[in-house]
Formats: structure tokens, C-alpha cells, sequence
């Protein structure tokens, strides 16, 4: 790497510093839970988003199935604890391994399609995880998961009325996966991945071969998603398939990183920082009328958006496409 | 010293300020679906709680139910009731942000709610922390209140009790004609509903001595029930118990009739079933069709506060009440009583006075027995009724004391 690049990762280094401090500071003053849960939500999904942004985005595999990990983490976590007693605070990381390694043999036969026809197929997996949780009474089935609360812990991530805890929780995750995108960027593989998704055939003739560094794109990106879904089964109290595993979540997830600029390090956490409190609360303040307005209003921004900014809103801070700097 | 008596005196002005003022509203959240999937349900619901609220704050000509003389709660001063309505969009997280929200900046006293189960879970949740009141008006999975929660109360019966009023009406029915149901067929969607209600329907008809010959899940919305219509004409059951919803209800009567199958009894568990889309779907096909029903629109004799509050929604809604417009009606009731009882817009208040609510059958419009709350929150005497299809709309026929006709059973 030449100068100019190890400079402009020290930037971002220090950029990330700076919004890590930013962020641990900003619940402080802030006393009405209303917001502190708007602003857990947002930080959750900038992490969830990063986490999909690591496969989607870096490894350029466009996965529309990712609510299998998120679920697959949430339900690891809980029963977990419910069954074995494991406390959530550790399942988080068994939910990490289970959803990472969860996303090998469901990468194995996806890679080898490319394109649409590896979007779809992502689909049809996250369909597929679905349906078997709907169907499988040792999971609850459809009845889905009470979590029992048990007092104030830590160990058990349950707080009775307090969100600070949960600020921290999120905000450790979200840099978590930034930090990992931020290593990946700069990594043999990162420039691997941009090669390929510049140009596949002058990349193989280059004898760039990605097949494995694409797999373990898909590990860490559905462990990743696995721990947020823990994360997210923990702070909710209360899982069942339709709320952790239905299609519209991978969309939720994918779409921060998508209107933020996708292979970006700040996209998904500027995606998330318009699009959680664009859609939180406009329900809360318009959803009341029953009229459908708020919806109206969040599908406006994010056709606004797709039209002016189609590299994501990240473009607005004059910076241009990472790899192209870095290549 | 004199910051303290500055500070005793600022007491009384706010406590003779809070007199001047007794009559304060008293703000009651509203969780329900009012965008996206479910908003159809949550906006008649949401017209329901508007409809109840003026019943209880209006001047009007008493209406002989509870809290039907109007004025506002009359141990607060005429205080009225204020209903903040918050939107789910049907999903746990939301409901859960939402509910925190009204208790937190709205100050919600107690919340009413919310349709899905899964919704009523998370809220309840947040009730409990937050030490206030949720009310479940028509969450109906069993397992909501058997999660040992002191803030949770539930005046609907859930589904365990609606599908063991089925079993009394099988065993009742029986008795009276002499021709009893042996056999029974199970038929119903993948969904958390259709897997809760067969699950206690299995059960059932076991305590019951019934054999389950036929045991029929299908996926929800599916284009065509053929195979599964050949499988029920297969086993011929005594009674057939379709849990569905709308389109499927309809598609598997069609299909039914397709092969020339005609059941002998059908019992069906509400949902689909009870929609008037399926009685003019299915047209003739629907004549004879059993359904469960926690609300009974023509039991107005025994009920005498029926007809003017359908008048009121009606009049409102431009539609009769049904099954859930019915049960949200009465919880907001239930919990103004609760309120008015209590004397105090305090959550522990409030909670003691739900604690020992027992109000007869006949001082609601629904169908029940009454509404008495057992230590888990759940009101024990919501008994639902059978009705039956006939000349297109739905009679009510068990219990034999609130029928309107004789059932026509054909086992």
C-alpha cells in the first residue's frame, strides 16, 4: 500500500474514534426512553447493515436471505438460555458461531450462482429457514418464545427499565462490525473482491480465485447477523418466527447499507441513521391517523434518495467509491 | 427555614391546582395494527374504543351495561377518558417501542390492545416494567397468560376456552338429539392460529372419547384444497373443524362441493369463517355451518345493552359489531369501571380495582357469563357461544338459554 492509502486509513481511523465517542456520549442527556430506543434501534441496524454490507457489499454477493442468520442467532441465544440456561450475555457469541457457520453450506451451492440468480436463491433459503421454524414445536413453532424476565443483569442482558445497558450492547456490536469491514478493506481479500467485481474474467486470468474468501465473507457477515439477532431477541423479550425470520427482515437489514452506499465503511451507519428514525417516527406521529401516511412518507424518501444519490448518501460527504481510491 | 415553607406553600397551590382541576383526563394507550398487515381489524378496533370512550364520557340516555350512564367517571369528578392511539404496524418490536412510549411521554394510566398475540406479548412486557395495566382485549393465545405477570389482565377467553365451549355444545347437543359426534376431522392453516387451535382440539377430543380421523394442515392461502377436500369426504368425520381464514374458508367449501361432499357438521374455529366476505363467498354452501363466537350479536333479549350500542357503532363504523369490535367495546369498559372503582388515576389503583372486578353477564353485551379475573389475569367467565348458519347470517345456538333457534344437527 502507498502512502496515500495507509493515510487515508488512518482518517478513517480516526473517524471512527471520533463517531465511537460521539455515540457513547450521545444517550447522556437524553432522558425520555422514547428516543434512547429510537437510537438503540438505529445503532442496531447500522451494525446489522455493516454486517450484510461485509457479504453484499465488500464480496459484492447480494443477499436477500439474511433474516435466516438474524433468526437462526435470536432463537440460538434464547433457547439457549431457556433450555440450557447458558446466559444470554455468552449465547450471544454461540448465536455469533452458529449463524456464521450456518451460512457455509448455504454459501457452498449459492456461490456458484451469480447475480440475480444468487438473490433469488438467497430468498429461497431465508423462505425455507422460515418455514421450519414455523413448523417445529421443540422452537415454539408459531407460538414463538416468551423471555422470562428475571431482574437486572448483565450476565443475562436484562434491564428492567434502564437502555443504557442496551445502548452499550449495540454500540459495541455496530463497531465490532465496522471494525471487521475496516481490516477486510484493506485486507489481500478486499482487493481480491474488488478485482473480481470489476471485471470476473480478467480477475481469474489474473489467477485471482475467491471462492474461499467468499465463504468466510459469509460467515462473518451471517455470525455477525446471528449476534445482532441475539442482540435483538434479548431487548425485545419475545421471539417468533413472523418478527425474526419473515422475509421483510432481510430487506430491513440490507437496506441501510443499500441507501447509505454499499462497500462503504460509513453507508450502513448513515443508511441506518435516516432510514430507522425516518420510519420510527413518522409511525409514531403520523401511524396513529391509521391513513397509511407515514408508509407513504418512508417509501417517498427512499425513492428521493434511489433517484438523487443512486451511489448512496454517503456520496454527499465527497467521498468517492472506496475501492476506486484504494485501486 | 423559609425555603421550606416556600416550598410547603408551593405544595398546597399545586395540590388546591390539582383540586380546582380533579376532573383531569385520564389517559388509556391504544396499541394496534393501523398500517399494513392487520389494519383492516385495527381500525375497526380503533372506531370500537371510539365508540365505548363516548358511551363513557357523553351525555346520553343510559344505556342499562356497565358504565353506560355516560358523564365521565363519576368518582373522579366526571373526569373523562382520553385515548391515545399508537400503531404497531402488527409487529412485536414496534408494539413494544410504542407501548413504552404512551406509558413514558403520553402517560398512559393503563394500555388496551392489540390484536396479534405476538403483539400482546411484548406489550405486556413492557407493562410489567413499567408497573401499569394492559388489558388484552382480544389477544387470544393461551399461553399470554400463563406467564405469571401481575399487570396482565385479559376479559376476552382464549382459545383454549373457545374451543372447549365447542366440546360442551358436541357433549350438550348430543345429549339433547341422542345423536352423538364420534368422529372428528381436523383441517386447518400453518399459522401460529391454525397450529394452537388444532393442538387443543387434539387434546379435546380425546378428553372428549372422540377419534381424530382426519388430520389435515395445509399451507395458508394455498391456490387450490382439492386433495384436501378428497381427504375429509375420505374420512367422513362427524364434525369437520375447519381453522382458516377468508379465502381458504371459502375455497375449501367450494371444493367440497366440487366432489359432492357435503359434511355433516361443520365447527369452525371463527376466524375466515365468521367474516361476511365467507357468507357471500360461499353463498349457499355456507348454510348449516357451525362457528364459535365470543360475541352474539342476536342475543339481545338476555343483553338489552346490544341495540343501542350497535347503534352507536353502526352509526360510527357504518358496519354491526362483530366478534372483535364486541371484545375491545367491552375491555374498555372494563377497565373505566376498573378506573371509576379505583377513585384514582394510579396504576396500583387501577390494578387492585381490575383485581377485584366482578361484573354479572347481563351488565355487558357480551354473551358471558360475566367478567371475574382469576391470579393470572384471566377472566374466567368469558364463556363463548355456537351459532349456526341459517338463511344467510349467523344464529345463535348454545347455550340452549341464549338460542335463538334449535341447531340443526344433522350428526
Amino acid at each position: 500500500m502507498d502512502n496515500a492509502i495507509l493515510r487515508r486509513r488512518k482518517r478513517e481511523v480516526l473517524g471512527g474514534v471520533i463517531v465511537l465517542a460521539a455515540l457513547a456520549l450521545l444517550p447522556l442527556p437524553i432522558k425520555d426512553v422514547y428516543t434512547q430506543n429510537l437510537i438503540i434501534i438505529t445503532v442496531l441496524f447500522a451494525g446489522l447493515a455493516q454486517a450484510w454490507n461485509i457479504l453484499g457489499g465488500y464480496c459484492g454477493q447480494i443477499s436477500l436471505g439474511h433474516a435466516l442468520y438474524f433468526g437462526v442467532g435470536g432463537y440460538v441465544s434464547t433457547l439457549l438460555y431457556l433450555k440450557a440456561g447458558l446466559p444470554p450475555s455468552l449465547g450471544l457469541f454461540a448465536a455469533f458461531g452458529v449463524s456464521g457457520l450456518l451460512a457455509l453450506p448455504v454459501g457452498w451451492p449459492c456461490f456458484r450462482l451469480s447475480g440475480h440468480y444468487y438473490a433469488i436463491a438467497t430468498v429461497v433459503v431465508g423462505e425455507i429457514g422460515y418455514l421450519l421454524f414455523l413448523n417445529w414445536d421443540f422452537v415454539g413453532g408459531a407460538t414463538g418464545v416468551f423471555i422470562p424476565f428475571h431482574g437486572e443483569s448483565w450476565a443475562q442482558l436484562q434491564f428492567k427499565t434502564a437502555k443504557l445497558p442496551y445502548h452499550y450492547l449495540v454500540l459495541a456490536f455496530a463497531a465490532a462490525t465496522w471494525l471487521t469491514a475496516f481490516l477486510l478493506e484493506g485486507s489481500r481479500w478486499g482487493f481480491a473482491w474488488r478485482a473480481v467485481k470489476d471485471d470476473v474474467t480478467a480477475a481469474r486470468s489474473l489467477g485471482v480465485n475467491i471462492f474461499s474468501s467468499k465463504m468466510a465473507a459469509a460467515a462473518l457477515s451471517g455470525g455477525f447477523t446471528g449476534m445482532g439477532g441475539a442482540i435483538y431477541a434479548q431487548y425485545v423479550g419475545y421471539i417468533d418466527p413472523d418478527s425474526v425470520l419473515a422475509g421483510h427482515f432481510s430487506i430491513l437489514i440490507a437496506l441501510p447499507a443499500v441507501l447509505g452506499g454499499v462497500s462503504t465503511l460509513w453507508g450502513p451507519l448513515i443508511g441506518a441513521a435516516v432510514l430507522m428514525p425516518a420510519s420510527e417516527l413518522s409511525r409514531s406521529y403520523l401511524g396513529g391517523s391509521g391513513r397509511g401516511v407515514d408508509l407513504m412518507l418512508y417509501g417517498g424518501l427512499i425513492v428521493i434518495v434511489a433517484l438523487a444519490r443512486p451511489q448512496g448518501l454517503v456520496s454527499l460527504f465527497g467521498r468517492k467509491d472506496d475501492h476506486a481510491r484504494i485501486a | 427555614m423559609k425555603r421550606r415553607a416556600l416550598l410547603l406553600s408551593a405544595g398546597a397551590l399545586a395540590a388546591t391546582g390539582r383540586m380546582a382541576r380533579a376532573a383531569e383526563d385520564v389517559v388509556i394507550g391504544v396499541v394496534y395494527p393501523l398500517t399494513g398487515n392487520g389494519a383492516a381489524v385495527g381500525l375497526d378496533a380503533k372506531a370500537a374504543y371510539e365508540v365505548a370512550v363516548d358511551i363513557v364520557n357523553g351525555t346520553h340516555a343510559p344505556i342499562p351495561m356497565l358504565m353506560g350512564q355516560g358523564g365521565g367517571l363519576a368518582k373522579l369528578g366526571g373526569a373523562k377518558i382520553k385515548l391515545v392511539f399508537a400503531d404497531s404496524q402488527n409487529d412485536p418490536q414496534k408494539a413494544r417501542a410504542e407501548a413504552e412510549r404512551l406509558i413514558t411521554q403520553e402517560k398512559a394510566v393503563a394500555i388496551l390492545g392489540s390484536y396479534t398475540s405476538a403483539t400482546g406479548a411484548t406489550i405486556s412486557q413492557v407493562t410489567e416494567r413499567y408497573e401499569v395495566p394492559y388489558l388484552a382485549a382480544d389477544n387470544s393465545s393461551p399461553s399470554l397468560h400463563q406467564r405469571g405477570l401481575k399487570w396482565f389482565f385479559r376479559t376476552s377467553p382464549h382459545d383454549e376456552m373457545f374451543t372447549q365451549g365447542m366440546f360442551d355444545f358436541f357433549r350438550d347437543i348430543g345429549a339433547k338429539t341422542g345423536r352423538k359426534a364420534k368422529t372428528v376431522a381436523l383441517f386447518y392453516e400453518d399459522s401460529i392460529f391454525g397450529s394452537d387451535s388444532s393442538n387443543v382440539q387434539r387434546k379435546l377430543a380425546q378428553a372428549a372419547g372422540m377419534e381424530v380421523v382426519a388430520d389435515i394442515k395445509y399451507r395458508a392461502a394455498s391456490p387450490s384444497l382439492s386433495t384436501e377436500a378428497q381427504k375429509l369426504k375420505s374420512a367422513n368425520a362427524d364434525v369437520i373443524l375447519p381453522s382458516s381464514y377468508t379465502s381458504d374458508a371459502i375455497l375449501i367449501m367450494k371444493s367440497m362441493n366440487d366432489i359432492g361432499y357435503k359434511p355433516k357438521a361443520m365447527m369452525a374455529q371463527a376466524a375466515g369463517f365468521q367474516e361476511s366476505a365467507f357468507l357471500a363467498g360461499a353463498g349457499a354452501l355456507a348454510e348449516g355451518v357451525m362457528s364459535r363466537s365470543s360475541f352474539a350479536l342476536d342475543a339481545t333479549k338476555s343483553r338489552p345493552a346490544i341495540t343501542p350500542v350497535n347503534t352507536l357503532y353502526k352509526a360510527h363504523n357504518n358496519k354491526d359489531m362483530n366478534d372483535n369490535t364486541s371484545r375491545e367495546i367491552t375491555a374498555l369498559l372494563t377497565l373505566a369501571d376498573a378506573i371509576n372503582r379505583a377513585g384514582s388515576a394510579k396504576p396500583e389503583a387501577i390494578r387492585q380495582a381490575l383485581v377485584a372486578t366482578d361484573v354479572p353477564g347481563d351488565q355487558t353485551i357480551m354473551p358471558w357469563k360475566g367478567i371475574k379475573f382469576d391470579a393470572s389475569g384471566q377472566n374466567t367467565l368469558g364463556t363463548p357461544v355456537m351459532q349456526q348458519v341459517s338463511g344467510g347470517i349467523y344464529r345463535t345456538v348454545w347455550p340452549f338459554e341464549l338460542a335463538v333457534m334449535e341447531a340443526n344437527w344433522l350428526v
